[in-house]
């Protein structure tokens, strides 16, 4: 397959990430606190953030794979899920810990892709 | 089978989650990353590079900070319209003691709402990403950067703004669509025990706006600090040769950093006591008052944070048209640092009828004076500066002007109210209201029109129509004037803020106050057509020193980086060229 240059690789001002970084955080903040039948706006959110944290530490630099990152977010929001469990606030705890064992899985698969055992 | 509101929720964020995959599937390839390191960009395109794409994915994916700065003015003047509008609805129904004209929509609780909004917005959302608007255009410009500190973070922090925007917004546009989520009727102080305890998932919704907006400034001033220590060209521009708006901008982020996360704090407190049982300002707990000292700890020093940059802006501004340097600079910007000091201890001057100890509110009054002095020192300074100069009335001037003399009727009244006993008669009456709408509009919105016509040419490469600019500024010095003053006597008066409806006796100054705004309306339409129009089609600039700067020997860095821009343009035979090819061609 050729390969086609990304966005970020052939514009030295422009990065897709900050938007969607942005755009995570605030779902997150909103589905999350309000909870109820806003949660799986939440869990959105937080999926948006994760993925968006990863590509924009990939992007800039930051770090040179991306399964260090995908399961460092995904340990630090899974973390405060399993907190949020343990102070009793189940359907947020349960929420935050799925996303961040998402994360987690992700880094799974990057660390196997860029091993070559996929 | 009823379909749950969960499930609708969790496929619309499924296709959102998709699409926002499928996009940036289309733009990035995550395979051919080369790790740039962290920091700058450059401007090199050596590698064959293109700076940024073209169309609506350039201002979706800029991270360049002129691209940014121009968002962040188009997000405040934005906003300013919002506000604008609402300070209008507010107007029109307090022309009339009784409630007549918000009855239908809403009465009491809308203009409660407007009356929330309407401060929340000017602050937050026109004053401060107006400010950061000119700031990140212009500061790294100031100061031989080549962007800001963290481009991708200075992205971030503007993209959080107006997502957080719509949340702070929200309630007055949902019951619309019916959804029964009701905007905040708190006022922008928020005080408990009203907004700990009023009910509706609006005032939910506004404060988790609010607080992501916290993020975005904070996240800002950070980058501005680091910008101007870390990204500054020590040899062309060291410390003594700074220029004043980025000493204000400098002292702003400081500010910023150590008021903000208060605010912060104070609003997640509020969130916790609202949805999770804590009890932070409940009598049993910290009560009403701890509300009010973390709220005014972080407020006052808002006010500088606002009023900083402006006073930098009008510095910078006024030397240019009165052709010699400003007076006393190193005062200016000791005057500069000595009021961002003193600005962290006279908070409690909000709170004089409170039942303070009574030596705590002589502490505060004695701070809250003594700040008047580095204030008066930069008026000194202004009016030395414009002392038998070489007067040139071009709109930057007459707003900068303008700010000077709102700005001195503004301070002067909050001078009086920092002493206890006039402020226990004058306390949450319409006097306090004109006071700050002096300072707010008269002085940081004046200087901020007088940086939007100052640096228009450099912002869009044509200038504004200076008669439309003259119209805005008369207009608005004129009505501003008799509302504010209208709003002082109707406070010497007696009449107290907040409140939809008066007693008849306070009708003739409400109605004066009303034609004033009025007339300042007619001056910001003028300014939003002006700006709207000539960013198009308006004259374009035929030298990189529209000001004639170069004459009193004041063509600072931003202009000689305009300059330069253009001679490449020329040597290009770039964008300007083609463009003036195309419309010499349609005329």
């Amino acid at each position: 397959m050729e390969e086609q240059p990304g966005l970020s690789e052939q514009y030295t001002r422009a990065s897709p990430w900050p938007v969607f970084v942005a755009l995570g955080l605030v779902l997150t903040e909103f589905g999350v606190f309000l909870g109820n039948y806003l949660l799986p706006v939440g869990v959105g959110g937080v999926l948006l953030l994760e993925t968006s944290v990863v590509g924009i530490l990939r992007e800039s630099g930051y770090v040179d794979s991306l399964w260090p990152a995908s399961l460092g977010v995904g340990l630090l929001v899974g973390g405060v899920g399993v907190a949020l469990l343990t102070v009793g606030r189940f359907n947020r705890g349960v929420a935050l810990a799925g996303a961040g064992g998402i994360a987690v899985l992700a880094a799974v698969g990057f660390f196997c892709y860029e091993r070559g055992y996929l | 089978m009823a379909v749950s509101p969960e499930l609708v929720f969790s496929v619309l964020m499924g296709l959102l989650l998709l699409v926002v995959a499928g996009w940036l599937t289309r733009l990035e390839d995550w395979q051919a990353y080369t790790p740039v390191g962290g920091g700058g960009y450059g401007e090199s395109t050596g590698h064959g590079h293109e700076e940024k794409p073209a169309g609506l994915t350039r201002w979706l994916t800029t991270v360049d900070h002129k691209d940014l700065g121009i968002l962040y003015s188009l997000f405040g003047i934005v906003a300013f319209a919002w506000g604008g509008i609402t300070a209008m609805l507010m107007r029109v129904e307090l022309t009339t003691p009784g409630m007549d004209f918000l009855a239908s929509f809403g009465g009491v609780g809308l203009y409660n709402a407007l009356l929330t909004t309407h401060g929340i917005t000017m602050l937050f959302l026109f004053a401060a990403p107006l400010i950061f608007g000119f700031a990140n255009y212009m500061v790294p410009l100031l100061v031989d950067a080549d962007d800001m500190a963290f481009p991708r973070i200075n992205a971030i922090a503007f993209w959080i703004l107006p997502f957080a925007t719509i949340l702070m917004w929200a309630g007055f546009f949902l019951p619309l669509v019916g959804i029964d989520i009701q905007a905040a009727k708190t006022s922008w102080t928020l005080y408990t025990p009203l907004s700990s305890t009023m009910q509706g998932t609006g005032v939910d919704v506004f404060l988790l706006g609010f607080h992501l907006s916290g993020f975005s400034t904070t996240m800002g001033a950070i980058n501005f600090i680091a910008t101007i220590v870390a990204e500054r060209d020590s040899v062309s521009v060291p410390w003594s040769k700074l220029d004043i708006f980025s000493w204000t901008i400098l002292t702003q982020g400081g500010l910023i950093l150590f008021a903000f996360p208060i605010l912060t704090a104070a609003v997640t407190m509020l969130l916790l006591d609202r949805n999770f049982g804590t009890m932070f300002f409940a009598g049993e707990g910290g009560g009403a008052m701890l509300w009010q000292h973390l709220f005014w700890f972080f407020g006052h020093p808002e006010v500088y944070i606002l009023v900083l940059p402006p006073m930098g802006l009008v510095s910078l501004i006024l030397p240019k048209f009165a052709g010699r340097k400003l007076f006393g600079f190193k005062f200016v910007v000791y005057s500069t640092l000595a009021i961002g000091i003193l600005s962290f201890g006279v908070w409690a001057h909000h709170m004089f009828t409170t039942g303070m100890n009574p030596r705590l509110t002589a502490s505060f009054m004695a701070i809250s004076l003594a700040i008047g002095i580095p204030s008066a020192v930069k008026v000194f300074n202004w009016i030395t500066t414009l002392w038998n100069g070489k007067l040139r009335m071009t709109a930057p001037m007459l707003f900068s002007v303008g700010f000077v003399q709102n700005f001195i009727i503004g301070g002067v009244t909050g001078v009086f109210l920092a002493a206890v006993p006039f402020d226990l008669v004058m306390q949450d009456t319409y006097y306090v209201v004109g006071h700050f709408h002096f300072i707010v509009f008269g002085a940081i919105g004046f200087a901020l029109f007088a940086a939007m016509y100052y640096w228009f040419p450099i912002m869009t490469g044509r200038m504004y129509d200076r008669r439309l600019a003259l119209w805005h500024f008369w207009l608005s010095i004129i009505g501003g004037n008799i509302t504010f003053i209208a709003m002082l006597i109707l406070g010497y008066g007696g009449m107290p803020r907040r409140y939809a409806t008066y007693l008849p006796q306070f009708m003739t100054w409400h109605a004066v106050a009303t034609v004033g705004a009025f007339i300042m309306t007619f001056g910001v339409v003028a300014f939003i057509w002006n700006i709207w129009q000539s960013a198009q089609y308006g004259k374009r600039v035929d030298s990189g020193d529209p000001w004639n700067l170069k004459q009193s020997d004041q063509f600072t860095n931003e202009w000689q980086w305009y300059e330069g821009k253009r001679q490449t343009m020329l040597a290009d035979g770039g964008e300007e060229d083609a463009d003036d090819a195309e419309s010499n061609a349609a005329d």
